[in-house]
């Protein structure tokens, strides 16, 4: 080659199975890479391609519903409105005081992010707190009902992803954590599916496309 | 936590107010929207505090309050400028922490409404409810009140259900909601912290009990709020939310805010409602303060001209009395000063509500008096904190009567007056007869006489547990004139009656003893003479007239009698009076006993000496005054004065004194005739003189013939030829005497009566025949 020249290619229906995703111990990219081949050395240049993997409503997307406690000192009953949320959608729910023996001085709810890289019995998970949310401010008594709202569309977030080539999962968790005036602090973790959802523009055109 | 430091936390807090303020508005005056989020968010952040006690609180939050009203102005201009903000409503809610996130709600929420945008009963649904994230009582109550406050003119208020921007229902479903929450934070506060601070915190709690109330201000605002839905949807809420809480501070609060916000009108259509949830507050509750409250309210309204008044189906005294009796009787440890303030209620209401029904009010005073029988209460004095309650009882019929003397009708009163000591049955006596006097109520017969008496007793007659005989001060002088002051108030339907009364009232007062009857004897005396000239006008209707008088003036005689061992003078007068009396209606016998009885008192007495000159010449003067006397009663008592004038005991009293009764011999008259015998006048003068010119001191001397010469031209002017004669000899010798004065204050003041008297005789024509 001795001047400018250009090259057309295509690589057609290409699988893309798994979203991008670049975390604390493992990255998941699609890039394409042009090899110049030369004599010694080779010139290598790498563009990254972001993909998405994109979900429908789920058919069957029941709410999640506990009763937790601890015995004598705490008990409540959580409720999310579902168990599958897509990355603009709102947790709506709400929190239910059955009993309640212990100072309470604020409850907060987090979303974790847990990713989870190796093979068993060599597992390392890696957990992130994306979110903390204030949703209670003082002391509660029995029978209060605390409302829920949380925009999930305020935070960094991405689709759960299991085994992903059976290399790595992320899995996000809704903790809520209720601390007392000891600054001692009762929690209960509950997972949530995060989904993505196409935007209307694009759905329109996949269709088209199958 | 000490004041100091209260108020450097404050400082603290209200600079980064400051600050944050400052930095939101510059970024809306740049119009960087979610910048100026961010600080108004800082800002915000220090309502998060949990180190500031109530009324500090106060003062951040309204400094807060004012900053963001700069926000939400801003938002509002710009959706007036077209621009759609839709999502602020989320984007808001993306802040982590709950305070300032709904603080910055509520003014977003405001400002949808303002803009028309969305419903506004969804937004104050969501807002309302939200709201429930904050349980910290103090900062819940004033985010609440927040939203109270900013929603103040955006509440929906037509009638219509179920349209989709909302009807008063919906307004009344959201204020009911907040007020419920927010009773429940303010209640939650009286168990936070330590037993010892229990003080503190329920004095905290009285500081924030209007963030509360609010709640009912607006309801009551409402104007599609009417009678029915308060019947139906608000005051059932309102109870059962008052009763449930268990908290006596809130109930007793509240239910006061009730019977002060709502009209008068709803009161009384909601009674039973009402006053059952009364019975179900806590022990601790001060029932008797509300009740009293909503009673004096409801009369004040039934009194009002512009009211409708009380509505005949509601028999509102039956309502209350019913509800009082069961106060009473569910409450055992009630002190007997509170039940008595609650039957004063009850006498008002009575009073104000039904006037003409004197029943109520003696039945309230039989309940009154049956209590105070429970309790065995007697002897009341004013150590006791029932005395100021009771006589405040008392006093509310002696008040609101327009007659007073209809208290006279009240069964029971007589009775609740003699559970008092001395102290208190006097003052009590006091206030009734003032305000009869004050109000000229007529006593028309001896039955209200006795019936009066009989409970002012304390004023009349020494009573068996009086501390002491009392003193003639000045309080018991004032207190047996006011008494005195009743005699003028007899006003008989007949003259005959009137007697019957005055002999009534005189009976009464003899047994008050002399410190008494001084003071109270001489109005009656006095009545008794108007009584003799009212028969003498009536004469023709009443051929017994002349008996009639006659059996008067001997009560008088007697009632006078009473007075001479006590005070002589007084009564000397007295009788001087009913000889004029008596004169008017040509009663000759009669005029001449009062006569001598006066003149006897003067030989009896050993009074002073001027007293003694001054008696005569009064009754010289009656004398003189005399129409009906005939020739020789009218010689006797000629001579008597004529004799009693030259034993007084100093030459000018006397000198003064046979002048004077020289008028007997002029203008006395007999059988209705002047005398005017001019030699007999003569005498008297140059008797007068020669006493004159007894006196040693030449002032005196000149002193008493001026006025002797003044006295002879009076005598010469009525035609007095023998005085007239003597004219220009004692005229020259009174002229040289002044002349011959020493200077000197008595001096001056003898030469200006002389000038005086040249004065009068150069301005009468003729000069009586002197050279002036």
């Amino acid at each position: 080659m001795a001047r400018d020249a250009t090259y057309d290619f295509d690589f057609h229906q290409v699988e893309k199975p798994h979203e991008t995703y670049t975390g604390t111990n493992v990255r998941l990219r699609y890039f394409l890479r042009v090899t110049i081949v030369r004599r010694l050395s080779d010139i290598v240049v790498e563009k990254d391609i972001a993909v998405h993997t994109l979900s429908q409503f789920p058919e069957l997307n029941n709410s999640l519903k506990m009763e937790v406690g601890i015995e004598d000192c705490l008990h409540i009953e959580f409720e999310y409105n579902k168990a599958k949320y897509h990355l603009k959608d709102t947790v709506i729910g709400k929190i239910y005081f059955l009993l309640v023996r212990i100072k309470i001085k604020h409850m907060e709810l987090a979303i974790i992010r847990k990713e989870i890289t190796g093979t068993a019995p060599n597992l390392c998970t890696e957990t992130e707190q994306i979110a903390k949310y204030e949703i209670m401010d003082g002391a509660p008594v029995k029978g209060e009902s605390i409302p829920i709202r949380l925009f999930l569309s305020g935070y960094d977030l991405t689709p759960t992803m299991k085994e992903v080539n059976k290399k790595f999962s992320v899995r996000y968790y809704l903790n809520l954590v209720l601390v007392d005036e000891e600054e001692r602090r009762y929690f209960k973790q509950q997972e949530i599916i995060l989904w993505r959802k196409g935007d209307s523009k694009v759905a329109r055109q996949m269709v088209t496309e199958k | 936590m000490a004041m100091e430091d209260q108020e450097k936390l404050l400082t603290e807090a209200l600079n980064q107010v400051k600050k944050n303020a400052f930095e939101m508005k510059t970024c809306l005056d740049n119009n960087k929207l979610m910048d100026a989020l961010k600080y108004a968010s800082n800002m915000l952040g220090e309502l998060r505090t949990s180190l500031l006690s109530p009324k500090s609180y106060y003062e951040l939050y309204m400094s807060i309050s004012d900053q963001l009203q700069h926000l939400e102005q801003f938002l509002i201009d710009e959706f007036q400028k077209g621009k759609k903000i839709s999502e602020l409503y989320e984007l808001v809610q993306y802040a982590g922490n709950i305070v300032p996130r709904l603080y910055l709600l509520v003014t977003v929420g405001m400002v949808y409404i303002k803009a028309k945008e969305g419903s506004r009963r969804d937004i104050l649904r969501d807002l309302v409810e939200m709201c429930r994230g904050v349980q910290h009582p103090l900062r819940g109550l004033f985010l609440r009140n927040y939203l109270l406050q900013c929603s103040r003119n955006q509440l929906p208020d037509g009638n219509t259900q179920g349209e989709q921007d909302g009807s008063v229902h919906d307004s009344i479903q959201f204020i009911e909601q907040n007020f419920s929450e927010m009773n429940k934070l303010w209640v939650r506060m009286q168990h936070q912290g330590h037993t010892r601070e229990k003080e503190r915190r329920e004095k905290e709690r009285l500081e924030l009990r209007i963030l509360v109330g609010t709640n009912l201000v607006r309801l009551a605002q409402l104007e599609g709020l009417d009678i029915g839905i308060y019947q139906k949807e608000v005051l059932p809420n309102v109870m059962e939310q008052v009763i449930k809480c268990r908290d006596a501070i809130a109930q007793e609060y509240l239910m006061e805010c009730v019977i002060q916000v709502f009209p008068d009108e709803f009161h009384l259509q909601t009674l039973n409602l009402f006053l059952k949830s009364c019975a179900d507050l806590q022990d601790t509750v001060n029932v008797k303060g509300i009740i009293i409250a909503l009673i004096d309210r409801l009369a004040a309204y039934a009194h009002r001209s512009d009211s409708g008044g009380i509505p005949a189906e509601i028999k509102l005294f039956d309502i209350f009395s019913q509800e009082v009796t069961l106060v009473i009787q569910g409450r055992a440890a009630m002190p007997v000063e509170d039940i008595v303030a609650l039957y004063a209620s009850l006498v008002n209401l009575a009073l104000k509500c039904y006037p003409t029904r004197i029943d109520y009010v003696s039945k309230t005073l039989g309940c009154c008096l049956e209590a105070f029988k429970k309790r065995e209460v007697s002897k009341i004095d004013s150590s006791n904190p029932v005395y100021k309650e009771l006589i405040r009882l008392m006093k509310v019929p002696i008040e609101t009567y327009e007659d007073t003397l209809t208290v006279l009708k009240l069964e029971n009163f007589p009775d609740l007056f003699e559970l008092f000591v001395f102290q208190g049955r006097r003052a009590l006596s006091l206030f009734l007869v003032q305000t009869i006097v004050d109000r000229d109520c007529i006593i028309p017969s001896s039955e209200e006489v006795e019936q009066l008496f009989k409970l002012i007793s304390p004023l009349l007659i020494n009573q068996p547990d009086q501390p002491k005989e009392p003193e003639e001060d000045d309080d018991f002088v004032e207190e047996q004139w006011l008494v005195g002051r009743l005699v003028h108030l007899l006003k008989a339907s007949s003259p005959d009656q009137q007697f019957v009364t005055l002999s009534a009232v005189r009976k009464q007062f003899g047994a008050g003893g002399d410190k008494r009857i001084t003071h109270t004897l001489p109005p009656l005396i006095f009545a008794a003479y108007k009584l003799v000239k009212q028969y003498s006008t009536l004469q023709q209707q009443d051929d017994k007239w002349e008996k009639k008088c006659e059996r008067i003036f001997q009560f008088c005689l007697q009632t006078t009698n009473a007075l001479t061992k006590v005070k002589p003078d007084m009564a000397q007068r007295l009788f001087l009076q009913g000889a004029l009396a008596a004169d008017q209606i040509n009663s000759e016998t009669i005029a001449y006993e009062f006569i001598t009885q006066a003149m006897s008192l003067s030989e009896e007495e050993s009074s002073d000496l001027r007293s003694q000159q001054a008696t005569i010449t009064l009754i010289m003067g009656t004398v003189e005054r005399m129409k009906c006397l005939g020739e020789d009663n009218h010689a006797t008592l000629r001579t008597n004065c004529a004799q009693a004038s030259a034993r007084l005991l100093k030459k000018p009293d006397q000198c003064r004194a046979v002048l004077t009764s020289a008028h007997l011999f002029w203008s006395g008259k007999v059988a209705g005739k002047e005398l005017q015998d001019g030699k007999k006048v003569l005498d008297c003068v140059k008797r007068s003189g020669k006493f004159a010119q007894q006196c040693m001191e030449k002032v005196v001397q000149t002193q008493l013939f001026v006025e002797l010469l003044n006295s002879c031209i009076l005598f010469t002017h009525k035609g007095n030829d023998e005085v007239a004669s003597t004219l220009t000899q004692l005229f020259d010798k009174v002229k040289e005497d002044v002349k011959g004065l020493e200077s000197g204050e008595e001096s001056e003041q003898i030469r200006k009566h002389f000038e005086n008297t040249l004065e009068y005789i150069r301005n009468t024509s003729g000069h009586f025949g002197l050279s002036v």
